[in-house]
């Protein structure tokens, strides 16, 4: 039996508007991308808040740069406190990873090096962000095609050093401990069991492809477009197992969409997959003598 | 601080496929050009080469993604001007 309240939702896509709309009764909560909304007029943030009355909403940010060594922008910062106090979401979360630097916007989320200097620079980034947004964000790993260069940590032991310097808490992305995993040469379950799992607060689950590589084989791509692998469930049973809190589980989808009804059996394997971890979590540990 | 020396010299990596190319053909000098040091001139010669190949053309894509308009801002606004029982 699971005597946490482990939910299940769904990014909040317009295509999906309609279906998520006719499913509210199905869906737990919706996580929005908060940067969508950073410069929109009142009328669409007056809709967003429509929504969220409908539905728990939680927001997500991509363009912080909260690991970045550089300072994150304050005028980012203050347009994600502004949509907070807007919208009252229950938590929100962004990316460990670094996306502008030297005066150049990469266009997408990049690991950083991971080493004790980007702990300390991710760690005050989050103090700053959370003396301006006025709650800390969850903070996501990322799927990186590339192997960090000038890396002096593993990438558990990196995200571990930020949580706990930041004492902030984690949103896991399964689908990227899986690509990161298979690209870079270690086991994803492994890797979930060296996350700390008091701070594991919530999960994203996606899909993506294998891209062919310059040298003949093959690197996992987190694209979004694709059905989630049974992999990325075995992981959300084995999360389930070792969280000790709640969990929020979020599909994301951000093209090629499937029917909602496809969608819908997702979330419920994604239900079934927490159930069983839960389980396992109840029953009691055999001591060998 | 260096790392935000190094970051910017990835960030170049990432977007400029000049800057890749005279990198792969000489690492080391190119990282002492951009101020990095003796250190990070050191790790960055045992580059994932192939990795950096793949991150920079996914980039590429991503940024080529961002300059269509958003249909996620349109839908919101066409959404907050109807009027439908449960939702408004």
């Amino acid at each position: 039996m699971n005597n946490l309240t482990d939910r299940v939702g769904l990014g909040w896509r317009p295509d999906l508007a309609a279906g998520i709309l006719e499913h509210l009764d199905g869906i737990d909560l919706l996580e929005v991308i908060a940067d969508d909304f950073f410069s929109a007029p009142s009328r669409q943030i007056r809709a967003l808040k429509t929504l969220a009355a409908q539905i728990p909403v939680v927001l997500h940010g991509v363009s912080l740069g909260l690991a970045s060594a550089s300072l994150v922008v304050t005028k980012r910062l203050d347009q994600m406190a502004r949509l907070m106090a807007e919208v009252r979401p229950e938590f929100w979360s962004e990316h460990l990873a670094f996306v502008r630097a030297g005066g150049i916007e990469i266009g997408h989320l990049a690991a950083p090096p991971r080493c004790s200097a980007t702990v300390d620079a991710a760690a005050a980034n989050l103090h700053r962000a959370q003396a301006a947004v006025g709650a800390k964000p969850l903070v996501e790993n990322i799927a990186t095609l590339i192997d960090p260069p000038a890396s002096t940590l593993s990438e558990s032991d990196w995200i571990a050093g930020i949580l706990s310097s930041s004492n902030c808490g984690l949103l896991l992305d399964l689908h990227n401990v899986l690509a990161n995993g298979l690209n870079h040469g270690y086991d994803p379950c492994e890797f979930v069991r060296q996350i700390p799992p008091e701070r594991i607060a919530a999960i994203h689950i996606a899909g993506g492809k294998f891209i062919p590589a310059p040298d003949g084989r093959q690197r996992l791509l987190d694209d979004h477009l694709h059905d989630v692998p049974d992999p990325v469930f075995d992981l959300l049973e084995e999360t389930a197992a070792r969280a000790s809190g709640p969990l929020t589980v979020i599909l994301e989808r951000d093209g090629d969409y499937p029917s909602m009804d496809s969608l819908l059996a997702e979330i419920a394997q994604a239900r079934r997959a927490l159930a069983t971890g839960r389980e396992r979590r109840m029953q009691p540990v055999e001591v060998v003598a | 601080m260096s790392s935000t020396r190094l970051e910017a010299f990835l960030a170049r990596l990432y977007v400029e496929s000049d800057a890749r190319a005279n990198f792969k053909a000489n690492p080391r000098a190119e990282a002492k050009k951009a101020g990095l040091s003796d250190e990070q001139c050191t790790a960055l010669e045992n580059f994932d080469w192939i990795g950096l190949e793949m991150a920079a053309r996914s980039f590429a894509q991503k940024r080529q993604l961002k300059r269509r308009p958003s249909w996620f801002a349109a839908f919101l606004l066409r959404l907050s001007r109807l009027r439908f029982p449960r939702f408004l």
